[in-house]
């Protein structure tokens, strides 16, 4: 019952009209930086922080919060009309989103989009009031075996991201994570395959290989055809509502989006991709047509996109509870929370209980005004893919050229980038899936440190990892996801006769 | 696609065997407990190998056809070439020309010679994604690189 009365005062203060101005330019203005391809969530908060100093704490991270979540989004726009992912979260939404672009249906992406990431944040809100410490408490079990037990069960998705073929796919899955291990290795600072150039030992920045597989891998192979000829989204477009018969199929990939990215966005130290990439594989292992999966299939925009920002609002929950910050955007967040004189953590409730509320309440707020906003905005979005080809390919490039160049200010990144595009593009010709790169890529570093910390906790035991049972868990579930996908890529001749034999 | 099947694959097995070769170079173990820095990469190199030869055995049990268009013409790959020329050049550009001037190039060249743009919506076009998207970026503090001019 004190929850409920704090959480009304929390509206109370959220809905002043000065809160809820900041909430409507946070949300305008973070959808606008992540539209500009590069400029992910983090770089967008971060970049947008000198516009709050002004502000009271409140109305600051009120505008911070909107930012955050309308930069996701905006991620999102740039993923389905141009196959070039803002961020990681959206990488997985190119497969299907951009499909569905090229059919005339970036309308229906983009709202279905803006529909599941509304009820994905607004229910992880609603988790943040009413489990938010408990399930803090469950968060901190994890250390680093249940970390890379957790990250084997995300590798595991890999085989679900398989297209026609399962070796492709694990090849893809092991270059993606040889390129994560080139730099300084984490534990005792070796350099690994840096070949004597000194920006390799940074080791291979996301942006450039996303950029490069996706946006310029697709330029080059439209460019095979006449630039002329190329026809965006077929001239016109569509409605920002799903087609009636899809109804319910959202809705289930909705919701499981929403419990997915809710827990993910518990756990200290996961990421927004891992629960996107997670919730693609989920509903493509539930499909009755996993085959069609990457053709233009509406869940296969609904499920990531609510999963991402569903984990976007969850990772709130250990940010406010325990002072940890669950993500780079978060810790961001924390940073601009330690500016405005408050420390995140369990006394930030008893002591500042106005302002925690206040922003509780401004998250469900801000997911609202994204969805007015974003919903009559769709097809103005979609709008763009009106824009000839051959003149909109000159700014995706000069829009990719900036966002390579601007993560570390060095051309270095500028000429990867370009190297990724001409390997997307031989990838693609050859018909290898790029998406399981993209998460070993992510997901490598982080599972090295886990194995070699776990170890070091273990003295050189491997059993830590079965005797953990959080750990235990999520290595059963990895290898039911393993034996099921290598079943289901097994020719289905074999299938039957394994079938028949056991009859 | 057998053929060039193969030779893909003869190229990641290429690329297996230097990772291999590249990890043995550095520590297997670690002065700490278990794997080192060289132990995940090399065995990673190892499964290529082993993928590569399995899907090179594979090209020679049966053969599936090219798909058509698979190679591009000689204009698509004159296209290609363009577009990675352009690319190629702003990069050796782009710290001494300056973000602004570079973008002037680039965008110039390829509206009107891949884009076949009319001069006048050209040059509009050249100025927004030179100058307007620097002026864009600048405003958001994003650093872009000067040059010898400065812009």
């Amino acid at each position: 019952m004190e929850t409920f009365q704090h959480l009304m005062g929390g509206f109370a203060t959220a809905l002043s009209p000065l809160n809820l101005l900041f909430a409507t330019i946070g949300c305008i203005l973070g959808t606008l930086i992540g539209v500009l391809p590069g400029l992910g969530p983090a770089a967008g908060t971060a970049l947008l922080i000198p516009i709050t100093f002004k502000l009271d704490p409140t109305a600051a991270i009120i505008m911070l919060a909107a930012i955050y979540y309308g930069a996701m989004y905006g991620g999102t726009i740039t993923s389905v009309l141009v196959n070039v992912p803002g961020e990681a979260a959206s990488v997985v939404t190119c497969l299907d989103g951009y499909a569905m672009a090229k059919q005339g249906r970036a309308g229906a992406a983009l709202g279905i989009a803006a529909i599941g990431s509304f009820i994905g944040g607004s229910v992880a809100t609603l988790g943040l009031v009413v489990m938010a410490l408990p399930l803090s408490h469950f968060a901190l079990k994890f250390g680093p075996p249940e970390y890379f037990s957790l990250i084997l069960v995300g590798l595991s998705l890999v085989m679900a991201l398989a297209g026609k073929s399962l070796t492709k796919a694990l090849v893809m899955g092991v270059v993606g994570l040889i390129f994560s291990f080139v730099g300084i290795d984490p534990i005792e600072g070796a350099p690994r395959f840096d070949f004597g150039i000194t920006q390799l030992l940074d080791g291979i920045r996301f942006v450039p290989v996303v950029m490069g597989f996706f946006g310029l891998g697709e330029i080059l192979v439209n460019a095979e055809q006449s630039l002329e000829s190329v026809v965006m989204g077929e001239g016109k477009v569509s409605s920002f509502l799903p087609r009636r018969d899809e109804y319910r199929i959202c809705l289930s990939a909705i919701n499981r989006g929403t419990w997915l990215g809710f827990f993910l966005g518990l756990i200290p130290g996961t990421n927004s991709a891992v629960a996107s990439f997670m919730s693609y594989a989920i509903e493509k292992k539930v499909s009755k047509h996993p085959e069609k999966f990457g053709t233009g299939l509406i869940e296969g925009v609904a499920a990531p996109e609510t999963a991402n920002n569903s984990y976007a609002n969850a990772a709130l929950i250990p940010l406010f509870t325990l002072g940890i910050p669950g993500s780079p955007t978060v810790a961001i967040l924390m940073g601009a929370l330690i500016m405005n004189g408050l420390t995140p953590g369990p006394l930030l409730f008893s002591q500042h209980a106005t302002f925690v509320w206040a922003v509780i309440a401004s998250l469900y707020i801000g997911n609202v005004i994204l969805l007015i906003l974003n919903l009559p905005l769709v097809n103005w979005w979609a709008k763009l893919l009106k824009i000839p080809y051959n003149i909109l390919v000159v700014f995706i490039l000069v829009f990719c050229i900036i966002g390579a160049y601007s993560l570390n200010n060095s051309v270095f990144d500028v000429g990867m980038m370009i190297f990724c595009g001409l390997l997307g593009y031989v990838f693609k010709k050859l018909d290898f899936p790029l998406a399981p790169a993209i998460l070993t890529l992510i997901l490598g570093p982080q599972m090295e440190r886990s194995l070699r910390e776990s170890l070091s906790l273990s003295q050189g035991d491997y059993s830590i990892f079965f005797t953990r049972w959080i750990s235990l868990v999520l290595l059963i579930i990895t290898a039911i996801i393993f034996a099921t996908s290598a079943w289901q890529a097994l020719p289905s001749a074999v299938r039957e006769e394994s079938k028949g034999a056991q009859v | 696609m057998s053929i060039v099947d193969r030779v893909a694959w003869s190229a990641l097995l290429l690329f297996g065997v230097f990772v291999v070769y590249e990890s043995l170079q550095i520590k297997y173990y670690g002065s700490d407990f278990g794997p080192g820095p060289g132990f995940f990469s090399f065995w990673l190199g190892v499964l290529v190998i082993g993928l590569s030869v399995v899907e090179i055995g594979r090209t020679f049990r049966r053969s599936v056809p090219l798909p058509a268009n698979f190679f591009p013409g000689r204009d698509g790959l004159l296209r290609i070439g363009y577009l990675l020329g352009a690319l190629v050049a702003s990069v050796l550009l782009l710290e001494r020309l300056g973000y602004s001037l570079t973008m002037f190039l680039f965008c110039g060249f390829l509206l009107r010679v891949l884009g076949k743009q009319a001069w006048w919506l050209t040059v509009i076009l050249t100025l927004l994604g030179s100058f307007g998207t620097a002026y864009l970026f600048r405003q958001l503090q994003v650093i872009l690189p000067g040059g010898i001019f400065g812009i």
